[in-house]
């Protein structure tokens, strides 16, 4: 794991020693991660194997317990409160390295009180301070980017799951943030609207993006990340080049879980993509 | 028609005050229902506590009680307590004012309730991503969660607005020559009880309708972008 842990000029972001426990279920145990620009990095693991606490973790939505974030080679500052829990030592430091991190949820999470025009301007506008002239050209063309340039004025309630998603990816975008963070982005969708969600992230990464996704998708993972992270249990149980990774899997638990997606992915077995966090 | 012997510009002048009083009321009742809902959602044990006693109290004290207790109790007591250290004076409580604080306080109880809903109703991911956008928990409060808590709570407040007009009768009984103690003025000095309390009837109905239509409207607005069902 030399390699996580190699500061360079070009670390869009790395994570080192991240631990995080629910009571007494721990979820991510000593996780050290680190994307260089331009990395598109793919997180796969089971159910339940911590790849969205590790992506919360980062934009500190969870606490991390213990371990260190840094994004553009900046350090999250942490501190401990008088009964030892973690927390962040500058609320306005994390607002501000928050607004660098795109980040793209199963469930959308658009605004729904705002058109898909409002919503890709409002975080610019009231965050970054950027003139609303100047945040509506920028998501004209985002808009236009992700292929919703004829639903500007359309609430999220009138769009398709593929259309929400596409509106959420501008929304992130247009903070043009340093690193975007995908979780499971297309396990919430209809089988036929998942392509086009898809083929959205496959051109971000061809432009060059970094990115991090946590996906299920493995095929998808194999054609557009350069590496992949197969976590299990809280633990990095491989990681490599995703072709070396996802053809060759080395460890066993990669190899069924590599074996198990196969089945995971047709359409019969949707009801293990949904959100259902409620036991096996 | 009816015949008002005269006292119809009295009446016309109660419904003025009703209005007014009610609406004094219920933007006291719309802060205090704010700040309530607030510490109920708070963190702080202390903020629990303390929203938590207040809609006890609300919910445990007859209405025309917390008046009574508002307008006369509540100077005594200041005035003992003034005395007792040595500062005799006077106060008189305007008798708007007390109307006002009073149906406010009583109101804002209910509204806490409303707000607390309403708040709990946004939904959780959607204040995550305002989070995850950079946006600080003020400004998540402002631009995220208040514009959806106002369709959530919209309802609510309207039977809080609804029972809270009506509710202004019982100022009556503090010599505040609303609707309800002109009517009753005017029925005594005339012996024309039915006319008048039929007229105020009425004014209290018609301010139900109009604040109905309004709150129509109100919903319209608060429920755009929402897919009818
Ligand atoms: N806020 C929370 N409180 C308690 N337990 C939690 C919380 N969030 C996650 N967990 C638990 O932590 C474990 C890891 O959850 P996480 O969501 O990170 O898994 P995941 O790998 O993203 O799984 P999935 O593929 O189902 O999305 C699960 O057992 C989950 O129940
Ligand atoms: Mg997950």
């Amino acid at each position: 794991m030399a390699v996580a842990q190699r500061e360079d000029a070009d670390t869009a972001l790395r994570v080192a020693g991240l631990c995080k426990s629910f009571g007494d279920l721990e979820v991510l145990r000593d996780v050290s991660l680190a994307a260089h620009e331009h990395d598109v990095i793919a997180i796969l693991g089971a159910s339940g194997s911590g790849k969205s606490t590790l992506l919360r973790c980062i934009n500190l939505l969870e606490v991390p317990d213990a371990g260190e974030v840094h994004v553009g080679g900046e350090l999250i500052r942490m501190r401990r409160d008088r009964r030892g829990q973690a927390m962040p030592a500058d609320r306005r430091q994390v607002d501000r390295i928050r607004a660098r991190l795109g980040m793209v949820f199963q469930q959308f999470n658009l605004w729904s009180h705002l058109t898909v025009m409002q919503n890709v301007i409002e975080a610019p506008v009231h965050v970054l301070g950027l003139p609303r002239r100047e945040a509506v050209d920028r998501a004209h063309a985002l808009l236009e980017k992700v292929g919703l340039s004829d639903k500007l004025d359309a609430y999220p309630a009138h769009l398709s799951g593929g259309q929400e998603q596409r509106a959420a990816i501008a929304r992130a975008l247009a903070m043009e943030p340093a690193v975007m963070l995908f979780d499971e982005p297309t396990s919430a969708l209809d089988p036929e609207l998942v392509g086009e969600v898809l083929k959205v992230i496959r051109d971000l990464a061809e432009e060059g993006r970094t990115m991090l996704i946590v996906t299920h998708e493995v095929g998808f993972a194999r054609d557009v990340s350069s590496r992949t992270v197969f976590l299990h249990e809280g633990r990095i149980e491989e990681e490599g080049a995703s072709r070396a990774v996802l053809d060759a899997p080395r460890s066993p638990r990669l190899k069924r879980f590599l074996s198990g997606e196969r089945y995971g992915t047709l359409p019969l077995d949707q009801s293990s993509h949904n959100e259902g966090r409620s036991g096996p | 028609m009816l015949d008002l012997r005269g006292y119809g510009w009295m009446l016309w002048q109660g419904l003025e005050l009703t209005i007014l009083v009610g609406l004094g009321a219920m933007a006291l009742a719309l802060v205090l229902g704010l700040i309530g809902a607030w510490g109920k959602l708070s963190r702080a044990r202390a903020g629990r506590w303390a929203a938590g006693t207040y809609t006890t109290v609300i919910r445990g004290v007859p209405e025309l009680l917390l008046i009574l207790l508002v307008y006369y109790g509540v100077p005594t007591l200041i005035q003992d307590i003034a005395e007792g250290a040595g500062y005799p004076f006077i106060i008189d409580i305007n008798p708007f004012v007390a109307g006002v604080i009073t149906i406010g306080f009583i109101y804002g109880a209910f509204a806490t309730e409303v707000f607390r809903g309403a708040f709990l109703a946004v939904p959780r991911g959607q204040i995550e991503a305002a989070r995850a956008h950079g946006m600080g928990r003020a400004l998540t409060f402002r631009r995220i969660v208040m514009p959806q808590m106002w369709r959530f709570a919209l309802p609510g407040l309207g039977n809080v607005w609804m029972v809270l007009i009506k509710a202004t009768a019982l100022i009556s009984v503090i010599q505040l020559e609303e609707l309800m103690r002109s009517a009753d003025i005017a029925a005594r000095a005339t012996k024309l009880p039915f006319t008048f309390f039929f007229v105020a009837s009425l004014f209290y109905l018609g301010i139900t309708i109009v604040s109905m239509v309004v709150q129509r409207r109100a919903e319209v607005w608060a429920n755009r972008g929402v897919r009818r069902a």
